[in-house]
């Protein structure tokens, strides 16, 4: 476990001084590190299968122990990152090979990932929080990786939203300590805290997770490169909050029954309100980032109803969500990158020159939409089932319309990208690690649908172990 | 029998499929040769299941969804449907799609779309069903899209539309399994009170949509111009209706209890009803084939929920008959549509006339099916038609009234397609038309056969199936073969069609051509006017839909703006006139100091005095 986290964080440092000597040497080291990560979870799965959390802390005084410990959830997440990271790495080496400040690229990405791994692992609210920051600050470098001014506004924008968030939450870690008495989270499963304390926590949350008022850093954050872009949305950024929700008000803490209500109406508001703009928006990279606001709002649904099927769905719908999302974004990057343009207006009949892209791309669409074969129906179904059985009907509904409007605006994407009548040249796919890398996470997209026993099984034994869950 | 036989008629078409993309690109028949194979073996293993009963289940996505199916009397049945318009369609397309770009794909979405209708119609737990009844929305996507890029917006028309009416089938679902406790659809049994009332709206959205039903109907007339023929004849003319209407029998017969006067029967009427008789008015005006056929694709439909509606049993019986004969006179009739284009090269109405003499064959089969769609005795669709009037009746004379006029107008845009492509004088396009090969004719043939085998002998669809599959919901099952019992209701039907004949002789003598029989309905007063509006696309719902989508899009759209304003500029305005305000203060002038110092003085002795 101490590998998944530290080998990635320490290792990223080297990238660098490798990079000096050779490109394909770092390429291939950084990829190693992701990959150990991933490995070293795969390695916790049996234990976290079998309910036996694997722990480590060293005791500090005041409530400070570092403590890390592999339950099923924390596992989980750390696959499903790692999975999807070590990808969006692959797909990086053509990507990236175009552009300057490789080193500095390498460096932040995998010490992105180190700290999303460091964060899902960390028992202690205070160890999280330093992961939370260390990755706010890769994100700020990575979003204005190309240097433009217009381009570092807006990365300082993503940081200044997100580290506001991240302080109004360590506000809230505050106030949970005058109660306590200590940061360790497992010493504080089934406590009930204040709703002044839930409220600044959920705001850093919704902050990183981008869930409306807090959530325009994230369109914005589409001027990053499209591999990062792919990361952000798919792998770690976004899904720190859902995660942190996961773990902070399923596993650990008990919020009043009130918070049930309010938390899916937030969300139903930023999923409306976000599909909205997607329907609306004509910048690729932009629609499908507002797609990820609204389709977080799901993921939120799931989590906070208070029902059983929820969580679960929720669960899934993060690995769901960052397979086909992570399948966009790289989709989305080979177009932009072949046309120069991330305009869908200037776009049309790429299906045919870039077919391979265009499958992969309506497939992962079908997936966020909920579609079967893909793994998406699963999470869509469980998640709406969830609000129904926690006696929210109309939460359900109003979820369903969000959902229709997923359908509109997805298919408005690939129609104008990838039908209709071409508009200038038709550039070729040209990178064949590129292709392979969104046909990896397509494929995955069909594969976690019709083997759903597999992550569900594993789903359902992090959810009964849940501390907080009623029935 | 072992369970997990039930797998096979869902792996065989999906591996097949499979293959079939695999297949080498070079050749242009091996792949559709390959598919009818498959297709053929499906319908032998459904043959082999007949008659027999046979679960399976295995845990598959947790909290109650488990992968079953479940093999009994009505579910076989259907499944044999299904596996028969397949292997027809499969056999047609071999010779209709061997010149097409995209004939590989076509041939494998066949296969999935069997693969996955079979899986549907098995599936005994909600969650399955719907997981094979929402992956058919894919499939219909991408087999709209085999007809080239000018299908996309009709292939993204069909698929908004049905996406819409599955996440309603979704969410009725989950209140289902809510109220009952399980997902299992043969342990479940609903009361209609409460939520469930709800949950069987939802549903039932669900299965009518699919079986084309207004409002969700607008994509049908769409694809039949871009998508290729023979998927109309397998898709829309056939699968869509026998599952639809399958699923909406189960939910009416035993998912809930659903009772005759109850609202949701009324609200299900007059649903048939009126996609009755909108969507035959719309078929009457059409100058295209198989758009013509493509409305009554939707009409026909109103025919059977309007019966399932009535919930007598008479009703269910009917729509139930008239969904397997419409299933196999549609079809046909796409089919014969399909040969009309292949050899002329046009659907166009206007440009054909005459072919009756170069395809006597294809125009043999026309007939029947058309005799059969209008409900001419004794075709099977009188047989049906008359249980769903007989219904309809007992209902209310309103809905008996709406199915007349239905069948009125049936007959007369009939009557005029007829007219317009078979008779009259050879246009020029018929010129060198020559009969169908015969791959396109073989089931073009099997189904004429099969209207004329369910007419006269409909004692066996009638007792042999439906009347048992009753039984098994537990409604009473009478005999409801032969003409109904009050025998004044085959008067009046027969006296409708003599109507409709009237009618059409007088259109043809008034402007002298068989496609101008119906103008004086067409430019009638008031009805011009609106039949403009509706060729304008002024009613479709999708346009509409879409109208409103993009309206309140673009209010989402500018409170989202206006939320970025608070970050772009109102914060950032905030911050700087804060800073300026402190700024101020901080001049650098003496006297300004001074000040600060003085202030600060009172300010510690007002706290000194408030401490002591």
């Amino acid at each position: 476990m101490l590998c998944a986290v530290f080998i990635p964080v320490l290792g990223s440092f080297l990238l660098p001084l490798f990079g000096k000597f050779s490109e394909k040497l770092r390429n291939a080291l950084s990829l190693l590190l992701v990959a150990a990560s991933l490995a070293a979870s795969a390695w916790l799965l049996p234990g976290a299968l079998r309910g036996e959390a694997v722990k480590v802390s060293m005791p500090l005084p005041l409530g400070f122990d570092i403590g890390f410990a592999a339950d099923g959830l924390a596992v989980f997440m750390a696959l499903v990152s790692a999975l999807v990271s070590a990808i969006i790495v692959l797909y990086s080496f053509t990507y990236i090979s175009h552009y300057g400040n490789r080193n500095e690229y390498y460096l932040m990405i995998v010490l992105f990932i180190g700290a999303m791994m460091g964060l899902v692992y960390s028992t202690n609210l205070i160890v999280m929080y330093l992961f939370w920051e260390i990755s706010a600050i890769a994100c700020w470098r990575l979003i204005g990786f190309f240097r433009e001014k217009e381009y570092v506004l807006r990365a300082d924008k993503a940081f200044l939203v997100t580290v506001f968030g991240a302080l109004m939450m360590l506000l809230g870690f505050v106030a949970i300590y005058q109660q306590t008495g200590t940061f360790d989270m497992t010493a504080m499963r089934g406590v009930k805290i204040p709703d002044l304390a839930v409220a600044l926590i959920l705001f850093g949350i919704f902050s990183k997770s981008a869930t409306l008022p807090l959530h325009t850093w994230l369109p914005d954050a589409g001027v990053a490169p499209s591999p990062v872009t792919s990361l952000l949305h798919a792998a770690v950024l976004v899904k720190i909050g859902v995660y942190a929700f996961a773990r902070y008000f399923l596993v650990t803490f008990d919020m009043s029954q009130f918070w049930h209500t309010v938390v899916p109406a937030i969300c139903a508001v930023s999923a409306l309100v976000s599909a909205g703009a997607a329907i609306i928006e004509t910048d690729i990279k932009r629609i499908i980032a507002y797609s990820t606001v609204s389709q977080l709002a799901f993921i939120f649904l799931g989590l906070s109803t208070g029902s059983i099927v929820g969580a679960a769905g929720g669960l899934l719908y993060i690995l769901m969500h960052s397979l086909a999302k992570g399948g966009l974004f790289l989709c989305a990057g080979i177009v932009e990158q072949n046309m120069h343009t991330k305009d869908i207006r200037r776009m049309g009949g790429l299906i045919a020159s870039m077919p391979v892209t265009a499958v992969a791309f309506i497939i992962c669409s079908f997936s966020i939409m909920g579609l079967p074969p893909l793994g998406g129906f699963f999470a869509k179904y469980m998640v709406i089932n969830g609000a129904v059985d926690a006696g929210q009907p109309w939460m359900a509904a109003v979820f369903v319309l969000g959902a229709v409007l997923t359908v509109v605006y997805l298919l408005r994407v690939f129609a104008m990208v990838f039908m209709g009548s071409p508009k200038g040249d038709l550039p070729k796919e040209r990178s064949k690690t590129m292709v392979a890398s969104v046909v990896t996470l397509a494929a995955l997209s069909i594969a976690a649908g019709i083997f759903i026993n597999l992550p569900s099984s594993f789903v359902q034994q992090i959810v009964s172990g849940m501390a907080v869950m009623p029935k | 029998m072992n369970g997990a036989v039930l797998l096979l008629p869902i792996l065989i078409p999906a591996a097949a499929a499979l293959c079939v993309f695999l297949l080498p690109r070079a050749d242009r028949v091996v792949k559709g040769i390959f598919s009818v194979i498959a297709a053929a073996a499906s319908l032998a293993l459904s043959i082999a299941l007949w008659g027999r009963t046979a679960d399976y289940s295995i845990p598959w996505g947790g909290f109650g969804m488990d992968f079953s199916l479940r093999l009994y009397r009505f579910s076989e049945f259907i499944l044999l449907g299904v596996a028969a318009i397949a292997f027809l369609t499969a056999l047609y397309s071999t010779v209709f799609m061997r010149d097409k770009p995209l004939r590989k794909q076509f041939h494998a979405f066949l296969l999935l779309n069997l693969a996955f209708a079979s899986g549907a119609v098995l599936a005994d737990n909600l969650v399955v069903m719907l997981f094979f009844w929402e992956g058919l929305l894919v499939m219909l996507w991408a087999m709209i899209m085999t007809g080239g890029t000018k299908a996309s917006p009709t292939a993204v028309k069909a698929l908004v539309l049905n996406g819409v009416a599955d996440l309603c089938l979704l969410l009725g679902v989950g209140m289902a399994a809510l109220s009952a406790g399980t997902l299992t659809m043969s342990e479940m049994r609903l009361p209609m009170a409460g939520i469930n009332n709800a949950a069987f709206a939802l549903m039932m959205i669900g299965a009518i949509a699919k079986a084309g039903s207004m409002p969700f109907h607008s994509w049908i007339p769409d694809a039949a111009l871009d998508a290729p023929t023979p998927f109309m004849a397998f898709l829309p003319a056939a699968i869509d209706k026998l599952l639809g209407i399958y699923l909406l029998a189960r939910i009416s017969m035993d998912l809930f209890e659903f009772l005759p006067g109850g609202a949701m029967s009324a609200v299900m009427m007059w649903i048939g009803a009126v996609t009755i008789l909108l969507a035959v008015m719309m078929a009457l005006i059409q100058k295209d084939y198989k758009r013509l056929l493509s409305y009554h694709a939707v009409s026909q439909a109103g025919y059977m929920i309007l019966g399932i509606g009535t919930a007598l049993p008479v009703g269910i019986v009917g729509g139930l008959f008239h969904m397997v004969n419409n299933a196999i006179y549609k079809s046909g009739l796409f089919m014969t549509a399909g040969n009309v284009e292949r050899e002329t090269g046009t659907s166009d109405l206007k440009h054909l006339g005459g072919l009756g003499r170069k395809m006597p064959i294809t125009f043999a089969c026309f007939l029947v099916l058309a005799l059969s769609i209008s409900g001419v005795p004794p075709f099977n669709g009188f047989f049906s038609k008359e249980l769903v009037f007989d219904a309809a009746k007992e209902s209310g004379w309103i809905f008996y009234a709406f199915a007349l006029v239905g069948a009125f107008f049936t007959a007369a845009s009939f009557l005029k397609l007829g007219h317009a492509a078979y008779l009259g004088k050879p246009a020029d396009e018929a010129g060198k038309a020559k009969e169908a090969p015969w791959p396109m004719l073989v089931p073009v043939i099997a189904l004429a056969a099969l209207c004329v085998l369910f007419g006269l002998w409909n004692t066996l669809p009638l007792n042999g199936i439906f009347g048992p599959v009753l039984h098994d919901a537990g409604l009473e099952a009478e005999h409801f073969n032969g003409l109904p019992g009050n025998w004044m209701l085959a008067a009046i039907s027969v006296g409708v069609l003599l109507l409709a004949l009237a009618n059409h002789q007088w259109g043809v003598k008034r402007t002298g051509k068989g496609l101008g029989a119906v103008d004086h309905i067409h430019y009638a007063p008031g009805l011009k006017q609106l039949y403009d509006a509706a060729e304008k696309r002024r009613f479709d719902p999708y346009d509409i839909g879409m109208a409103i989508v993009r309206g309140a899009s673009r209010v989402l759209f500018w409170i989202d703006r206006g939320i970025d304003w608070v970050y772009n500029r109102f914060t950032v305005w905030v911050v700087s006139a804060f800073s300026w305000l402190v700024r101020k203060p901080h001049n650098g002038t003496h006297w300004m100091y001074v000040l600060w110092v003085l202030g600060g003085a009172v300010a510690v002795g007002i706290l000194f005095l408030g401490v002591f």
